[in-house]
């Protein structure tokens, strides 16, 4: 990993922030902000802690409402295998074995579907999205725009330090979805280095800045 | 000492708490729906267990871990090693079939519990001068309802781990605390 803030490929030149010492960064809505610290070492903590300022950045009431379908979903069959796997364990617990058997079956089953069907829409409707808002305008008329955001990480190689990437996707339509008006792809690669420095701080400024630049990008519009 | 970790909780709210206690309540789950259905699978109440006496030495010491299966198609015959719980009391035993009377089942009768015919066992520990009659609570022969499985195979020393939990609470919950504390607090 490396160490110090050492420009990265494709990187715009870094010189210019250098910040991190001061305990508040006064952000761009200029209430002091909390230091976010992550722990170098740990390549998930670092991706988790981008997905988390990502979805903060965008989530904001002036930028986009958030969707939370993937997460419910998640949260509602993860719960659900809980109970019914706690409600079969007791009953089990309770009732003598022989006599409980066609229950504890029943439930048994219920968990492996509640289970599979949560592992399978993780991996094939979820996948690796991390970020899924909306946004109603009502200009001369309603327009809803959507956006989803992707993010991997590409580990390290002999030459370069991991990189964090982000693969964004934008649609405007209106009339409720009929009449398609701008549709945008996003594309970025940025070493983790360009956006934590050696203790693990991470520059919300600068990773904002290029979160904007991106969707500025995809939207077609200045945002 | 958890300022970090209460901070980014705060600041990611409350559902992301609910993932994580979710995360933990699934680890527990997990655990508990894989020891139900080896219960299921192999048709017995206690699928692994843990030899707590020397009555069944050399075969099996203090402290191995044994795998039962209780098929309702298979009958008990002398030689097998067996794990029998007599209502009343609190610890199965592990010990041998000796003896082994089968008593042709009534055809006409309604009972489809076990498909084989009834069986009379009598037991004994490897180790022990006496067969077990002493143990059967005034009963004469073991049946079929009284036995938990039979000893398929055993794994040594492993079974110490329970030993200890048994022994000293505070390790099993010092374990179970360290464990969900780190499922609430890590992602992923």
């Amino acid at each position: 990993m490396a160490r110090r803030k050492v420009a990265a490929n494709g990187a715009a030149d870094v010189s210019e922030s250098s910040t991190s010492a001061a305990p508040k960064i006064v952000g761009a809505d200029s209430e002091p902000r909390d230091v976010i610290k992550a722990n170098n070492a740990n390549l998930t903590e670092l991706k988790h802690t981008l997905d988390d300022a990502l979805k903060r950045f965008l989530g904001r009431p002036d930028q986009f409402k958030t969707i939370h379908q993937h997460t419910d979903v998640r949260l509602a069959l993860g719960w659900a295998g809980v109970f019914v796997a706690t409600g079969t364990a007791l009953y089990g617990w309770k009732v003598e074995f022989e006599r409980s058997k066609p229950i504890v079956w029943a439930g048994m089953i219920l968990y492996i579907i509640l289970t599979s069907v949560q592992t399978l829409y993780a991996y094939f409707v979820e996948g690796d999205i991390v970020y899924a808002g909306k946004r109603k305008t009502f200009a001369k008329r309603i327009e809803t725009e959507r956006i989803t955001i992707e993010s991997r990480t590409q580990p390290s190689t002999s030459t370069s330090p991991p990189k964090y990437e982000l693969s964004l996707a934008y649609v405007r339509s209106s009339n409720s979805g009929k009449a398609l008006l701008h549709r945008g792809k996003g594309h970025d690669v940025r070493g983790y280095n360009y956006f934590f420095d050696e203790e693990g701080t991470l520059d919300q400024d600068v990773f904002e800045e290029w979160v904007r630049g991106l969707v500025a990008n995809v939207t077609g519009e200045d945002n | 000492m958890f300022t970090e970790e209460l901070k980014s909780l705060r600041r990611l709210g409350f559902r992301h708490v609910l993932l994580q206690v979710l995360n933990f309540a699934n680890v527990i789950t997990s655990g508990l729906m894989i020891w139900k259905g080896l219960g299921l699978v192999t048709n017995t109440e206690s699928p692994i267990v843990v030899v707590l006496s020397g009555s069944m030495e050399p075969a099996f010491y203090r402290g191995d871990l044994l795998f039962l299966t209780n098929l309702p198609s298979s009958s008990y015959k002398t030689g097998d090693i067996t794990v029998y719980q007599i209502p009343g009391v609190d610890i199965p035993i592990v010990h041998r079939v000796i003896e082994t009377h089968d008593i042709p089942r009534d055809r006409s009768s309604n009972s489809t519990l076990i498909h084989t015919d009834k069986q009379l066992l009598l037991t004994k520990g490897d180790n022990n001068y006496m067969d077990d009659i002493q143990l059967y609570q005034g009963l004469d022969w073991l049946e079929r309802r009284h036995i938990v499985g039979k000893v398929q195979g055993f794994l040594p020393y492993i079974g110490y781990v329970t030993i200890a939990m048994n022994d000293f609470p505070q390790l099993k919950y010092a374990l179970l605390g360290g464990l969900g504390l780190l499922a609430l607090v890590q992602r992923e």
